[in-house]
């Protein structure tokens, strides 16, 4: 079944994902692509105890979820693969790569940046790099929990 | 680095307090982050003592206590506490803001299923059984007490927890006694729930006779029908407000 939601949110793990995206997805494996996570052994430990035991929680470095996408993509069970920005999101799609849609799920307020959404603040930097990863054929939809309407990237960038 | 401990306790008694009000300030773009602020600043107020800063330290530590932060509210203080004592120990600034997401989400699910899916449901089911068994406004009065006693303990539980561990905060969440209250806290409240349907349910039904009580029945099994059909914007609540604003217009229309 492969990865079934590749998803911008800085908060990571939490119960949208855990609960909101994984009942209704059946996952079994979760994926966090954040460098400095995947050097933090406390964040991890933290970052596993929001999930329940029967899904595995995968700590991958962006230069190692690379190596190992299509390994994910080939699994036979359900997967979510979660990046704490959208440079480590875009940072998978160079080249030959299987994502075909991104899901922005969660970009709070930070200095510079502004509300496009109520989950979605962002800087107008960033609103260019989704709509340059969009160009690249990837089709990017804001959708904080399946039981919304996902909003197309026109109506927030 | 870390300041003795004699400090503590009115600063935490003094955070205890502001943290009821935490999602007095909820807003989307900050979330608790506000609250969580107000909160952990009095676990702050030692840091203007440091030495040739002119309170530099506290202002900035106080700003990052006020970034975005979503957890459950009973748990919240747990991250006030830790990241209070990590600014006391010296922790990098990047570290504090990177402990506090961190926390977020396992903080916000142990409190779902602790809280939410546990203790509150269990107390009520037990509430309800009491009234049905007769016991009255005792059985409500005593869920208001027994409900809140665990709830406070709770809340006072984790801001300890936070302070008295800091950045090593994940081995409080690993305590022994708070695993297996996780874990018991779903069977006890289908336990208790599960009792307290079929008592409700007799309780409820007592005044109505014959084609009355069928019609409760027939109203109970399409309320269960429609909350699966639209499950996905009908909650129990919704349906329950409707029915009572149903009900009391019919009761007003044929007096």
């Amino acid at each position: 079944m492969s990865i079934a939601l590749y998803r911008i949110d800085d908060r990571l793990i939490h119960g949208q994902v855990v609960v909101g995206w994984g009942k209704p997805l059946n996952v079994a494996f979760i994926v966090l692509v954040d460098d400095a996570v995947r050097a933090s052994a406390w964040e991890q430990e933290l970052y596993r105890m929001g999930v329940p035991s029967e899904i595995e929680v995968v700590f991958a470095s962006t230069e190692e979820a690379l190596e190992r996408l299509t390994e994910w993509e080939r699994d036979p069970r359900v997967g979510i693969l979660v990046a704490g920005d959208i440079d480590t999101l875009a940072a998978l799609t160079v080249n030959r790569h299987p994502v075909s849609r991104v899901n922005v799920g969660g970009l709070h307020h930070r200095p510079g940046r502004s509300e496009r959404l109520r989950y979605v603040y962002l800087s107008d930097a960033e609103a260019s790099q989704l709509r340059t990863l969009a160009a690249r054929g990837v089709e990017v939809t804001a959708q904080d929990v399946p039981t919304t309407p996902p909003v197309p990237l026109e109506d927030f960038t | 680095m870390s300041r003795p401990a004699v400090h503590a306790r009115p600063g935490l008694v003094r955070s205890l307090l502001r943290l009821f009000t935490v999602q007095g300030s909820w807003n989307y773009e900050r979330m608790q982050g506000v609250g969580i602020g107000v909160a952990e600043e009095p676990l702050l107020r030692d840091l203007r003592a440091e030495v040739g800063d002119d309170g530099v330290a506290y202002r900035a530590a106080v700003a990052r206590g006020a970034h975005f932060f979503n957890a459950h509210p009973y748990l919240c203080g747990l991250a006030v506490g830790a990241a209070a004592r990590a600014e006391h120990d010296g922790v990098p600034p990047e570290q504090v803001e990177r402990l506090r997401t961190a926390l977020c989400g396992p903080l916000g699910s142990l409190g779902d299923r602790l809280v939410w899916a546990g203790w509150l449901p269990l107390t009520s089911a037990l509430a309800l059984i009491g009234v049905a068994l007769g016991l009255g406004l005792p059985a409500v009065l005593g869920f208001v007490v027994v409900y809140n006693i665990g709830h406070v303990a709770l809340r006072w539980w984790a801001l300890r927890a936070g302070w008295t561990y800091g950045a090593r905060v994940a081995q409080a969440l690993r305590e022994p006694l708070l695993q297996r209250a996780t874990a018991l806290s779903g069977p006890a409240m289908a336990l208790g729930v599960g009792a307290a349907l079929p008592l409700v349910a007799q309780y409820l039904s007592g005044a109505l006779f014959g084609w009355a009580r069928l019609a409760l029945a027939g109203v109970v099994a399409g309320g269960f029908a429609l909350l699966w059909w639209q499950r996905r914007r009908l909650t129990g609540l919704r349906l329950g407000l409707a029915l009572l604003a149903v009900a009391a217009l019919a009761g007003w229309l044929w007096p």
